[in-house]
């Protein structure tokens, strides 16, 4: 409970993911379907840096669906072998973790909190986070550039986080859905207003600065990424893959399947209907939560999570572990025990029906897909649970006899 | 008698005729029985078209000029005048080529299934490709085989492995080659009966009258193949070819490998056609002494019987018989060394549908170094990891002996991979490679009607060109000089090679199939379970908080609503 406590643990959770990384248990981890999708596996990221080390230009095929950034980080500045790479990836949660700390510690407002222990063990010990981060998924390099980002912006200083978040775009095309909540966290403050809502008390034209530059970013970091393939054919092959969905390697997420059993004629309007859809959560849930841009971040990553594409564990990862910043919402959330027992069924059948269905041959594509149906929903309760207890927070204490519901 | 000298007479003004008109027909026979017991059968039919030359695509806008073709098969021609073709090459083949006890092939196409290759020129009016699909369109209606499926999915351009065998032509734009197999593609009476029709004598006469369609393709191994090339300075030469391998053991029922046209074929040839200059029927010899032949030959040169079917006479049944042998030992396999340079194996293990391993064994049988080019041309049902290429001498890893020249990744849905690679192999010694890929994962329209089947993967090419330490130099002297410092043994081995290609045998790739009698299921309950989240939190957002008194008892007033406005208290 004291702060000794907080210098150990970090260090401490740190080292050990160190020396898992360092297991033979990653190597079975590699081409797990659970933890890594085709726009985020280590396989094809080696694929596309040996195929671009040897002149053949990666986005002329469809193995390689990385962003060019990455691309030239890990083939000139941080080559990927088998001893750097559980390094890079045990730094970057290490990193995510820290900013997860420093977020709640702004969000408190107070330098050192007796939770700080727990909070960096939420993240680092979360099974959802750690193992694609051993099955090296840059699903986890996402996680760090997105907690980066909403750090900078609570500490206010707008253009670290900008930058982080148009690099994140970068990586992932449907974190475009957090672009809203952080700009506006930009302007106000972290602290928990969750209990007293108000309307919105800075000025909106303030963003329009801060739009414009994260603009100037993101085009900044598209032309570095044209220049270093030569072409803009990355576009189509990065960001077109979340669009229009080429792959179809079964993830735990919703899309695979439906676009599988998809006839030709509907394909383009279904893409559409279900590109759109992320898009709409954006303005409700920062109207609703105009007093607390954070944790209107924090339910977008939650819907990132049930719609995303290509999602991994990590996603649904990240948003249960940044329940870790919000504890006064606790005592209002509805069904937790539920929410959680429907992700431990989940969490356990997937692996097992997607061993069942490819490598055992004794199940079928359903079975997987049933799986994923439940995970969804497990996500989706999580979803729905913290968007009431943070409405429901507002109300506050109700003495004995009266409820509150919706008319 | 009078008929007689009637007959001869039409035939010899036939022949006349046909050689004044500039096209000239010739057909030949090789038969080759094989140490196992098997016996080779090539039909070789070729019709030369004196002074012609391919169609230049650039004057596709204009009429073509009138062609006349008396012998040249009018359909063929016609399809590639109709597309510009200077080069081109279809096997259809059922069975997998057995190198190491068959030898080498007469004909070297020997890729199960369907292979279509061709070189064509390049032109503005009409693009190449659309050509490329045209021709691929005609030659399945001519053939009555679905070689309209050699798609994109199945086309590359290995121009490393598969140069042309005659000239091209100076055009305007360059020549290009397209390159397409499919493995799956079977071969039957259909496709045998439009290729006879191309023959000028079709199967009444003349050697063709040998193919018996119930016989020949219960053969070990059967493909018919179409050869067209541009011969510079003589004209356009179509050769169609017929290979098999029978098995004289399996019909016979005291399991002797005695063998005769009338046993194999259920024919004989009764007369030659008329309009063949040439027509020969060459009998391998075997080496080893013991066995009959008969009739007697017009010529043996060289281990080989040379028969000229003559007009007028009796019909040519020849019989090979090993009258000492009482039934057939087959030969034993440790003593029996492969009748090829190199050896080659094809596997793709693993027990998953999700990834597997790709190996590939080459065997060097010489005691020379080889250097053999390695060809895949993949579809995109089997995708590379380029990067786990590895390479292994009996143990050892020697990455060094793959030089990879070529790689054109595939894009899902369209096109197929390229791989072309140079693979060194020491004497005598066992090369392995290894490579993991992954299987991907199809939509539901793109599985065929059997999708448990799995797929056919098309074989890789082999082509062991450069034998001993010696490189390419034109120079003879220091060739010489080399060659003299090589072992006497080795000297042997280096001489008399010459590239061939080798094929090796078709895969087969099963891809995980989703569940065909579910896409209105899984539409519906993606979407509830969509339709729901979605329906709920925007219930959450859009709906007012209440307070309300549930127990009417309750004395005090609820604790005042700091939230949205509205929210005061309302007793129900």
């Amino acid at each position: 409970m004291d702060s000794a406590d907080t210098d150990f643990a970090f260090p401490a959770l740190v080292a050990a993911r160190l020396l898992l990384a360092f297991a033979p248990l990653p190597e079975a981890l590699k081409y797990d379907q659970q933890l890594s999708s085709p726009l985020t596996s280590y396989s094809r990221l080696r694929e596309g840096i040996y195929l671009f080390e040897h002149g053949v230009d990666p986005y002329s095929g469809g193995a390689f669906r990385h962003s060019p950034l990455l691309l030239s980080l890990f083939s000139t500045v941080l080559p990927l072998t088998r001893y750097t790479s559980p390094i890079i990836w045990t730094a970057a949660d290490a990193t995510a973790a820290w900013a997860l700390l420093q977020i709640w510690r702004l969000r408190t407002g107070a330098k050192k909190t007796s939770r700080d222990s727990q909070i960096a063990a939420l993240y680092l010990l979360n099974p959802y986070l750690f193992l694609p981060s051993l099955a090296l998924s840059t699903s986890s390099l996402e996680n760090m550039l997105c907690l980066l980002a909403l750090m900078f912006a609570c500490r206010g200083r707008a253009s670290a986080s900008l930058f982080s978040l148009a690099s994140l775009l970068q990586l992932s095309l449907p974190s475009i859905l957090l672009l809203a909540p952080v700009l506006l966290l930009n302007i106000t403050r972290p602290v928990s207003r969750l209990a007293l809502p108000r309307p919105l008390d800075a000025s909106l034209t303030r963003t329009i600065p801060l739009l414009a530059e994260f603009f100037g970013y993101t085009a900044l970091l598209s032309v570095a990424s044209t220049l270093v393939c030569g072409n803009p054919l990355w576009v189509q092959k990065t960001w077109g893959a979340s669009l229009t969905l080429p792959d179809l390697t079964p993830n735990p997420g919703l899309w695979w399947y439906f676009f599988t059993e998809m006839f030709d004629h509907f394909r383009p309007f279904f893409l559409m209907v279900f590109s759109v859809h992320l898009l709409i959560y954006v303005a409700p849930l920062c109207i609703k939560f105009q007093h607390d841009f954070l944790y209107a971040a924090f339910l977008l990553v939650g819907v990132l999570a049930v719609f995303k594409p290509y999602p991994t564990l990590s996603d649904p990862g990240l948003f249960l572990s940044m329940f870790a910043i919000f504890p006064e919402i606790y005592p209002y959330l509805r069904h937790p025990i539920v929410t959680a027992l429907i992700h431990l069924h989940a969490s356990l059948l997937l692996p097992l029906f997607n061993s069942l269905w490819l490598r055992q041959g004794t199940g079928n594509a359903n079975f997987f897909y049933a799986s994923t149906l439940v995970f969804g929903m497990g996500n989706g309760a999580a979803l729905m649970d913290a968007i009431w207890a943070g409405l429901r927070i507002a109300i506050g204490e109700l003495s004995e006899g009266y409820e509150v519901a919706q008319e | 008698m009078k008929w007689k000298y009637c007959w001869r007479t039409c035939c010899l003004l036939a022949l006349h005729i046909v050689a004044a008109s500039g096209e000239l027909f010739e057909e030949d026979l090789t038969l080759r029985p094989l140490r196992d017991g098997k016996l080779e059968a090539r039909f070789s039919f070729t019709t030369l078209l004196k002074g012609a030359t391919p169609r230049d695509p650039q004057g596709l806008a204009e009429d073509d000029e009138a062609q006349h073709y008396t012998l040249f098969p009018l359909a063929l021609g016609q399809i590639l005048r109709e597309h510009a073709v200077t080069e081109l090459h279809l096997t259809l083949n059922a069975g997998k080529w057995n190198y190491d006890h068959w030898g080498y092939p007469d004909e070297p196409g020997v890729s199960t299934g369907a292979e279509l290759w061709a070189w064509m020129g390049e032109s503005v009016p009409a693009s190449l490709d659309a050509r490329w699909q045209g021709l691929r369109q005609s030659l399945a209606g001519l053939f009555c085989a679905s070689l309209g499926h050699l798609d994109e999915q199945r086309t590359t351009s290995p121009t490393l492995t598969f140069q042309p065998e005659g000239a091209l032509p100076n055009f305007t734009y360059p020549h290009q080659l397209r390159h397409a197999t499919l493995p799956s593609e079977h071969v039957c009476t259909e496709n045998l009966t439009p290729f006879l029709k191309l023959l000028p004598c079709k199967s009444l006469s003349g050697i063709a009258s040998l193919l018996n369609p119930h016989k020949v393709f219960d053969a070990d191994w059967h493909g018919l193949g179409v050869h067209v090339r541009y011969r510079e300075g003589t004209g356009v030469e179509v050769r169609l070819a017929f290979q098999a391998v029978f098995d004289p053991v399996r019909y016979s029922p005291e399991r002797r490998r005695d063998w005769s046209l009338r046993s194999v074929f259920d024919r004989s040839i009764e007369r030659a056609c008329p309009v063949a200059r040439a027509n020969k029927v060459r009998v391998e010899l075997p080496s080893q002494a013991s066995y009959t032949i008969s009739p007697g030959p017009t010529d043996v040169v060289d281990n080989t019987a040379t028969y000229t079917i003559n007009s007028g006479e009796e019909a040519l049944d020849i019989a090979m018989q090993w009258p000492e042998e009482d039934s057939f030992q087959y030969p034993d396999t440790s003593s029996a060394p492969p009748l090829t340079d190199i050896s080659v194996r094809r596997n793709l293990k693993g027990t998953s549908q999700a990834d597997a391993r790709l190996t590939v064994e080459l065997t060097n049988n010489l005691p020379i170094q080889v250097s053999a080019g390695y060809l895949e041309a993949m579809p995109w049902h089997l995708q590379f990891y380029l990067h786990t290429l590895k390479a292994q001498l009996d143990g050892a890893s020697r990455d060094d002996l793959v030089d990879i020249l070529a790689y054109t990744p595939p894009v899902p849905h369209s096109r197929p991979a390229l791989l072309q690679a140079v693979l060194t192999l020491p004497p005598h010694a066992t090369l392995q490679l290894t490579m993991d890929v992954s299987k991907p994962f199809l939509r539901y329209t793109e599985h065929p009607p059997d999708a448990q089947r799995g797929w056919d993967l098309p074989p890789a090419v082999v082509v062991p060109f450069a034998f001993g330490e010696l490189s390419a130099s034109n120079d003879t002297s220091a060739e010489e000089s080399q060659l003299g410092s090589l072992r006497v043994q080795e000297r042997a081995a280096v001489q008399g090679r010459r590239p061939r290609r080798m094929y090796t045998p078709v895969l087969l790739v099963d891809l995980a199939t989703p569940d065909f009698s579910m896409p209105y299921n899984v539409i519906i309950m993606s979407c509830t379970l969509i339709a729901l989240i979605f329906g709920s939190i925007f219930n959450l957002l859009t709906r007012r908080f209440v307070v309300v008194q549930v127990d009417p008892q309750s004395p005090q007033e609820p604790v005042p609503a700091q939230a949205d406005a509205d929210a005061g208290d309302k007793a129900r």
